[in-house]
């Protein structure tokens, strides 16, 4: 039997997921109340994405040569900055773009941001 | 007419539609309402740059789709550092908004096990009976792969209920 049939017949294809009454006579507005009055448009862009990652690299190597430094057998200072912490923590690859997104949320750094930074670190 | 206004009418015509499609990825109602929600936040975001000559439902599905996969990467993570442990069958068995037999929980259980982008195609095809040629725009995946996909979604699918049997 085709294999696509064996399973219609054993299951159907009836949605067995329902919604709390009422969910879906309200929704409309309770969307509309969360949103903001106006679009928020977001400071990234896929072309900014190398200075990005060379941005984090940074942060995540003076953050490491700083606690070398100043405890060099010691555990890592516990004020360090709460965006390099973020930025030093393990990324998995399986999706670097939505991570990516994530941390640019998490530092909340524009373009403008980034290259103060750069031009300081330099 | 308003932009605000707009993306009203825009929400009240593809709300359950995508509320479903994205239900049957994260499968609770709670996980979906946050996800619908965050799909039209981000939407609404983006909804300046949106390409007038490109298709509004292709463009809403792949925020919802991307969303709902996101979703279900931070359940993965909570569940692994979590003691609870039990299947997504006997979860949906006792959850108040299925009303599924044993049989459509499992294969609930079943689709819950493959990897992301069979899980996507499989759902999009089976119940939606999206074309491959939609599938392909939503996803930016050749209609070969995507073909591909579930041909190898329903072989896993058949075998696990064989299994079973």
């Amino acid at each position: 039997m085709n294999e696509e049939m064996y399973i219609q017949e054993k299951v159907g294809k009836r949605n067995p997921f329902r919604v709390p009454e009422g969910y879906f006579d309200n929704l409309t507005a309770q969307v509309m109340q969360n949103l903001p009055e106006q679009p928020k448009r977001r400071a990234k862009s896929v072309f900014m994405r190398p200075v990005f990652y060379a941005a984090a690299s940074v942060c995540a190597l003076l953050v490491a040569g700083a606690a070398w430094m100043w405890h060099p057998a010691a555990e890592v200072s516990s004020a360090e900055p709460v965006q390099a912490k973020a930025v030093s923590q393990p990324q998995q690859q399986e999706n670097a773009d939505g991570y990516f997104d994530e941390a640019a949320d998490y530092m909340m750094l524009d373009n403008h941001e980034i290259y103060a930074y750069l031009a300081e670190s330099n | 007419m308003d932009k605000r206004k707009e993306f009203e009418s825009i929400v009240s015509e593809y709300s359950e539609q995508l509320y479903f499609m994205i239900r049957r990825i994260v499968l609770t109602h709670e996980d979906a309402n946050d996800v619908l929600q965050n799909t039209f936040l981000k939407a609404w975001n983006a909804y300046d740059t949106f390409n007038r000559g490109s298709k509004l439902s292709t463009w809403l599905t792949r925020i919802a789709i991307n969303e709902s996969l996101d979703q279900l990467r931070r359940n993965k993570h909570m569940a692994s550092a979590a003691a609870e442990d039990l299947s997504v069958a006997d979860s949906l068995m006792a959850d108040d908004f299925f009303d599924g037999n044993e049989t459509e929980a499992m294969l609930q259980e079943a689709i819950a096990q493959l990897p992301e982008v069979q899980r996507t195609v499989f759902t999009l095809r089976y119940y939606d009976e999206m074309k491959y040629s939609d599938i392909s725009k939503i996803l930016n995946t050749s209609e070969g792969a995507l073909k591909a996909s579930y041909h190898i979604a329903v072989k896993k699918i058949t075998e696990f209920f064989k299994e079973r049997d």
